[in-house]
């Protein structure tokens, strides 16, 4: 999906930030702040949210920064459904999922990857 | 109808997204297919309990998740498989596995109830995370509905695919009532079909978090304020803080 979404945009994306934070590589307008406002809101510490999140409102608006949220949030409903399912990790993105992207990724580390031999 | 209140978080926040909290709510407070809006509601709260809980703070530190022994905190009667469920499913979604799922079913859960209340994790999930976000309280729990759970077993559910049965777009039928928006539907849609009520309330509060199927591929419109690479950067950046595969 987003290598998709910014080859389509027209941005660049340095897949191995997905897994080891923003490098230059990652071309995305305001990435820093929405990564920065995601990864408080997974580490669940309510002074770190309050403050990304203003720098989200400051930045993008009101709209933008309820819409941060809700994404953000809604990913922490998919991925328990894929992993208390045990969903195939290879059917991601209709089967379109290859193991030379989630090993640009780092996403091959994962326990469930390395478990799955 | 339960009381969400997203007033004071300093935010305008669209109607839909509001509705769709409520919704889910009264959803989750009323009978299910398996189990009762009592037990549904006993477990949206120790999904909450699951967070303060030091065995499974010790588990999500560990090397392996089967390196440490202990028990959870609990704040319900709900029995030791349902616990464990639901605690692991929180606390540290990304390190289950097969053996640890056919654990939990041995230990006298059915696959149904497996199902419905990894929906109701994913859905309280993202509910509260949503609230937590926007710097809100946590919804208060709804009174639960009195009713008998349908106790409805799609025909066409089976385990290929996934650890739990599934029913594949092809192998659905009249009974289940709408399932799939298309038969191309990804294996994150199809997750929860084993339950359909469960799949269909889960998905109609997803959606208005993220995408409405219809959009998910359609990469270049985006009917968020966020351009949609923003959006996937997020999504991407918290799977794999998950440690998510998928």
């Amino acid at each position: 999906m987003l290598r998709e979404s910014t080859q389509i945009a027209d941005n660049e994306v340095n897949l191995k930030d997905v897994t080891q934070g923003l490098s230059e590589g990652t071309q995305i307008p305001n990435a820093e702040v929405l990564v920065n406002f995601a990864e408080a809101i997974v580490s669940r510490d309510p002074a770190n949210i309050a403050a990304t999140r203003q720098v989200v409102s400051d930045t993008l608006g009101n709209d933008a920064t309820v819409d941060a949220a809700a994404v953000v949030s809604a990913f922490h409903g998919f991925v328990r459904i894929a992993d208390s399912i045990g969903i195939p990790y290879t059917t991601a993105v209709l089967g379109q999922d290859a193991p030379e992207m989630r090993e640009e990724a780092g996403i091959n580390d994962f326990y469930r990857i390395q478990e799955a031999g | 109808m339960s009381s969400v209140s997203f007033e004071n978080c300093g935010f305008e926040v669209r109607q839909n997204l509001i509705d769709a909290h409520t919704d889910a709510w009264d959803r989750i407070a009323s009978p299910g297919t398996w189990l009762t809006g009592e037990r549904r509601i006993a477990v949206a709260a120790e999904i909450r309990q699951a967070r303060a809980c030091e065995f499974c703070a010790e588990i999500k530190d560990a090397l392996s998740p089967n390196a440490v022994t202990g028990t959870h905190t609990t704040i319900s009667n709900l029995s030791d498989a349902e616990v464990e469920l639901i605690h692991r499913v929180v606390s540290d979604p990304g390190r289950l596995s097969e053996p640890w799922s056919q654990e939990v079913l041995a230990g006298g859960l059915s696959e149904g109830e497996y199902v419905e209340i990894a929906g109701t994790i994913a859905s309280v999930m993202v509910m509260d995370t949503c609230t937590m976000a926007l710097g809100v309280a946590d919804t208060d729990l709804p009174d639960a509905i009195a009713g008998e759970p349908t106790r409805y077993l799609p025909p066409g559910a089976k385990v290929e695919a996934a650890w739990l049965p599934i029913v594949e777009p092809e192998d659905a039928v009249e009974t289940d009532e709408p399932l799939y928006p298309s038969p191309k539907a990804g294996y994150i849609y199809r997750g929860l079909s084993m339950v359909p009520e469960s799949m269909r309330n889960y998905w109609a509060m997803a959606n208005e978090h993220y995408l409405p199927g219809e959009f998910i591929y359609q990469f270049d419109k985006t009917i968020r304020a966020l351009e949609r690479p923003q959006m996937e950067l997020m999504a991407a950046r918290v799977s794999a803080l998950h440690q998510c595969a998928y």
